[in-house]
């Protein structure tokens, strides 16, 4: 609540666009990572098809504000509702995918979730109705009271929601359930002997998951203006949503927290400091050594160095 | 001694006064001129960084013309770009940052639709003067009075693209009356194509077929057996440089030879590509925004390129550079004069100004429509003509890259029907 009221603050009093455009990026990386490790860190299934969840969001939301213009008459009531539908459609999709693929482990379970982000791409590419290859115009409005911009009501929206996702990641680790999708990490078999009901947590897990990224997809379109399949349901985004709770930590929900905060804040600043090939040679570079050096992520090298000075 | 030191003392302290004066005496003539800064993102990596590179060129060989010649209304112009990986999603923290962060005076937009559209917002929400590079219809959602967009597709971007193709091939004696339509699964090439269809309607032509490959088919094969099973008089193709390279090769492997082939082919147009392709090249009728021809010989085109030419030769970017670098260039040059014009760096009277009046540049007199796109259609339509083999030398000159349409540059005559693949 503290953190809310600051935001707001904030929005209230400092009215440079810059750091709401380039925090949205950051926030928007904090709910799908926390996303990500629920299936992938508390699971242990890792999902290279986040793309395909975001891109449904995205495309859910575009839809809901092309064919209701909810904006006009409600402003804000209009984000919220965007983000139920964009999760809600996502949730259906991983429940699909939940069903289909859950007695798929292992590097196969991760091929399959490759899978969808291309077939979602092809889907889309093929409904006219979706914009199809030449994309989504979605204009967001210029004013809403209460703000000088939209961008900054945009931005305090993001912190609410990230600030959601991860009282929902640590609900999860530590309830019943967190401990059930740990069991079900560790062992499966051992698992469902011992009673976890392994195959309802599973597909629980990649509901809860597909649910936060629909939801960051949903806020996705009034961010950039304009959909189309390709860069919506992009690699990247799967990538850098793996890439956060890897470099944070993926046993507890510090983990992808801190994980984005300090990959989404570095990726930002790279790009308008570094000229383009160093950008990326930074960015490959830390990847790299942090699972060199930190294979449990930040959150674990912490836990070592605290650890080691009480020794 | 202690007299000594005193006196070095006094030395260095009175001679650091005296540099102070001085300096403050000089400081005005100095610091006056603050630089002008115009600021972008431009696709520098990613799948677009292939044209983005020479456009960056471009626009620092007219930051450098400008300055040489004593900056716009007596101040120096300093280019501020980012690199926006080719990622829509980087494009609204890049311009939100040239504007809050490095204050720039002016903004101008990276390369290609998806990549000006995300900057749309923030630029409206301060009402500045926004030029554009090759967006296709990107303001048709918008409506936003202060956009000008610098590829010469006309008021009616969908059907002016194609609109000399089809005239051209409507006044062909016999007239063609069939023909088959093939785009490529993406945005452009839809939009291209869309646009075919409705020239296709205006002047009579019946569409035998009407089909889109997905980006990244490696075998166009089927797809020209299935348009030649239908025989049509014309091929029209909207399709990206692989697409564009892979559907000629194919073509010609099976002799697919109707009356007039091409339309909407990117690529065609990329030195490296007509150096692979030579001959096979001749007879094909295609969109074009600049060829070497009498007729296109605006004032500084020949200048700009010749400095483009020695440039690219070092970062290897296309060697000759007749596709977008001299619309990169003619983007901030209008930009530049239309400040000089309005005479106000103000941002309402720089747009006026761009509105109300025709500017030379190198790409020739442009005058804005109502929508901020060319007033009227300068959307080339060339025929690749003489071409011997695969040398440079083939696509340096003139006689080579006929300008058919529009009438006031037109440079040659159509040769009719297509002659067979050579």
């Amino acid at each position: 609540m503290l953190l809310f009221l600051g935001a707001f603050l904030i929005t209230q009093n400092f009215h440079n666009q810059y750091y709401y455009l380039a925090a949205f990026t950051v926030l928007q990386y904090i709910i799908l990572s926390q996303g990500w490790n629920i299936l992938g860190g508390y699971t242990g299934y890792v999902n290279f098809g986040t793309g395909a969840f975001f891109g449904v969001g995205a495309y859910t939301s575009a839809m809901i504000v092309k064919t209701f213009k909810i904006g006009k008459s409600a402003p804000f009531l209009e984000l919220p509702i965007l983000f139920i539908a964009g999760g809600l459609v996502a949730a259906l999709l991983g429940l699909g995918l939940g069903y289909l693929t859950m007695r798929i482990k292992g590097i196969y379970f991760s091929i399959s979730t490759l899978a969808l982000a291309f077939v979602t791409v092809t889907i889309i590419l093929n409904i006219d109705a979706l914009g199809g290859a030449t994309g989504l115009y979605i204009i967001r409005p210029r004013k809403i009271p209460f703000f000088t911009n939209y961008m900054e009501f945009l931005f305090l929206v993001m912190v609410a929601l990230s600030i959601f996702a991860v009282a929902f990641a640590r609900y999860i680790e530590n309830s019943w359930i967190g401990r059930g999708l740990s069991a079900v990490r560790d062992d499966e078999d051992a698992a469902e002997c011992t009673g976890v009901p392994v195959l309802k947590l599973k597909v629980f897990a990649t509901m809860a998951s597909s649910t936060l990224m629909g939801v960051a997809g949903a806020a996705y379109p009034y961010f950039v203006t304009f959909l189309e399949p390709i860069s919506t349901v992009s690699l990247d985004v799967g990538v850098n949503s793996l890439a956060m709770p890897l470099i944070g930590g993926t046993s507890t929900w510090a983990g992808p927290l801190v994980g984005a905060v300090l990959l989404g804040i570095i990726q930002q600043i790279a790009l308008v400091t570094l000229s383009p090939e160093y950008s990326l040679l930074v960015i490959g570079i830390l990847l790299v050594s942090f699972v060199i050096l930190a294979p449990e992520g930040i959150v674990g090298l912490f836990r070592k160095f605290r650890a080691s000075l009480k020794k | 001694m202690k007299l000594l030191k005193r006196f070095r003392i006094q030395n260095i302290v009175g001679f650091l006064m005296g540099s102070i004066f001085i300096s403050g005496l000089f400081a005005p003539s100095v610091y006056a001129a603050e630089p002008l800064k115009i600021g972008l993102g431009m696709a520098l990596t990613g799948g677009l960084a292939a044209a983005g590179k020479p456009a960056k060129l471009s626009i620092e060989i007219w930051r450098d013309d400008v300055n040489k010649n004593g900056g716009i209304m007596g101040r120096p112009v300093e280019i501020i770009v980012y690199d926006d990986q080719t990622k829509p999603s980087n494009v609204p923290a890049i311009y939100g940052k040239l504007l809050d962060v490095d204050k720039v005076d002016f903004v101008v937009s990276g390369y290609g639709t998806n990549l000006i559209v995300p900057a749309m917002p923030i630029v409206m929400d301060r009402n500045m003067v926004f030029m554009t590079l090759f967006g296709l219809a990107a303001n048709e959602k918008f409506e936003y009075e202060n956009y000008f967009q610098i590829m010469p597709s006309g008021p009616n971007p969908l059907t002016d693209w194609s609109e000399g193709f089809f005239k051209l091939a409507s006044e062909q004696n016999p007239k063609p009356k069939t023909i088959a339509i093939l785009a490529a699964d993406s945005e452009f090439a839809l939009n291209t194509a869309k646009g075919a269809r409705m020239n296709s309607k205006k002047y009579g032509f019946e569409i035998v077929y009407d089909g889109k490959y997905p980006p990244g088919t490696p075998d166009f094969t089927p797809i020209v057996r299935a348009i030649k099973a239908k025989n049509p008089d014309i091929f029209y193709v909207g399709s990206y440089p692989p697409g564009s390279v892979g559907i000629v090769k194919a073509a010609k492997e099976i002799d697919l030879s109707p009356k007039m082939i091409g339309g909407g082919m990117v690529g065609l147009q990329y030195t490296s590509i007509q150096m692979n392709l030579g001959k096979t090249l001749n007879g094909i009728v295609n969109y074009w925004f600049w060829a070497p021809e009498p007729t296109m010989k605006f004032t500084g085109i020949e200048a700009f390129l010749s400095k483009y030419q020695s440039e690219a030769v070092k970062y290897k970017y296309d060697p000759l550079g007749y596709y977008l670098p001299p619309f990169a260039y003619a983007y901030v040059q209008l930009l530049g004069k239309a400040i000089e014009g309005a005479q106000s760096f103000e941002q309402q009277k720089v747009a006026d100004y761009i509105r109300n009046n025709a500017i030379d540049t190198v790409v020739g007199k442009v005058s804005f429509g109502k929508n901020g796109e060319w007033a009227k259609s300068r959307a080339l339509q060339v025929q690749l003509q003489n071409i011997q083999g695969n040398s440079i030398d083939e696509f340096n000159r003139a006689g080579k890259m006929i300008v058919l349409h529009p009438e006031e540059v037109k440079s040659g005559n159509l040769i009719y029907p297509f002659p067979g693949w050579q």
